[in-house]
């Protein structure tokens, strides 16, 4: 069976919105649990654990809770829309809203969660060696978990216009 | 354990807090949540959860800086022991090395 004109626009126009919406909010939890468990143990090579140790695994354990809240909040977006309107372009748009969001929020999520990871792993062996390098870095550390921060915040700012059509 | 035990209690509260915050805006439980619109629900209840989950990060960093840091650092034992033992080898490879260089000065 060949169809008229088979392209891109077309196909894309053919998927339901629900689909990019269930998909983006698996992606948003899965990487960004992902990018928290990157290098999450290697803060522990001292013997001597102190709770200064293990700040750094609190910071990756905030970016797998960033991921955690941004699902939540998106899962209460989707509404049910009656059959007539789910190609309807508003419907589309809160589809493709919500994947958005949580594209951005998963893989911000990676990204800090890498770099957390590495800068903790550095401090703990920095503050093996002499203990007044510990703030120092802790402050670095701060900055590299704002990454996260941001993409959080503006994965929420997006999915806050996604409305689908009334009934 | 302390330490464990006081890390076990900022980890749960990471979890429950923020949740706790979204069901109470979605849900109505919280005084101020019930006036706001459908759009600037999800924005309030994302803002709040965020900024309660940097709040429970602010107080476990508090409470870790003021654990008393132990002064005196205690080497690891194992450590010490090897560390004595290759001390007491020493010598003997010394002297052949000494006389070795003698030798090739010479």
């Amino acid at each position: 069976m060949v169809t008229s004109s088979s392209s891109w626009a077309r196909a894309l126009l053919q998927i339901s919105p629900y689909t990019f919406s269930a998909i983006g909010i698996a992606i948003s939890i899965g990487v960004s649990v992902l990018g928290a468990a990157c290098l999450i143990g290697a803060a522990i090579k001292a013997p001597r654990i102190t709770s200064k140790n293990l700040i750094s695994v609190i910071f990756c354990e905030a970016v797998a809770i960033y991921g955690v809240i941004v699902a939540i909040i998106l899962q209460t977006k989707l509404d049910s829309v009656p059959q007539s309107k789910i190609y309807d372009p508003v419907s589309l748009r809160a589809g493709y809203a919500i994947f958005a969001s949580e594209i951005i929020v998963g893989f911000a999520n990676l990204v800090c969660g890498l770099c957390v990871g590495i800068i903790g792993s550095s401090c703990a062996l920095s503050d093996a060696q002499n203990s007044t390098l510990f703030v120092k870095i802790l402050v670095i550390e701060i900055f590299g978990s704002a990454l996260g921060l941001f993409g959080v915040i503006v994965g929420i700012i997006i999915s806050a216009q996604a409305t689908w059509p009334m009934k | 354990m302390e330490v464990m035990s006081k890390f076990l209690i900022a980890s749960i509260l990471m979890w429950t807090v923020p949740i706790a915050v979204l069901y109470g805006f979605n849900n109505n439980l919280f005084p101020g949540s019930a006036s706001v619109s459908q759009e600037s629900l999800t924005l309030w209840s994302g803002i709040l959860a965020v900024i309660s989950v940097n709040v429970v990060i602010v107080l476990y960093i508090i409470s870790a800086m003021k654990e008393p840091s132990s002064d005196k650092h205690e080497p690891d034992p194992r450590f010490l022991a090897d560390a004595k033992a290759s001390i007491k080898q020493q010598p003997g490879t010394t002297e052949v090395d000494s006389s070795s260089d003698r030798a090739k000065l010479e």
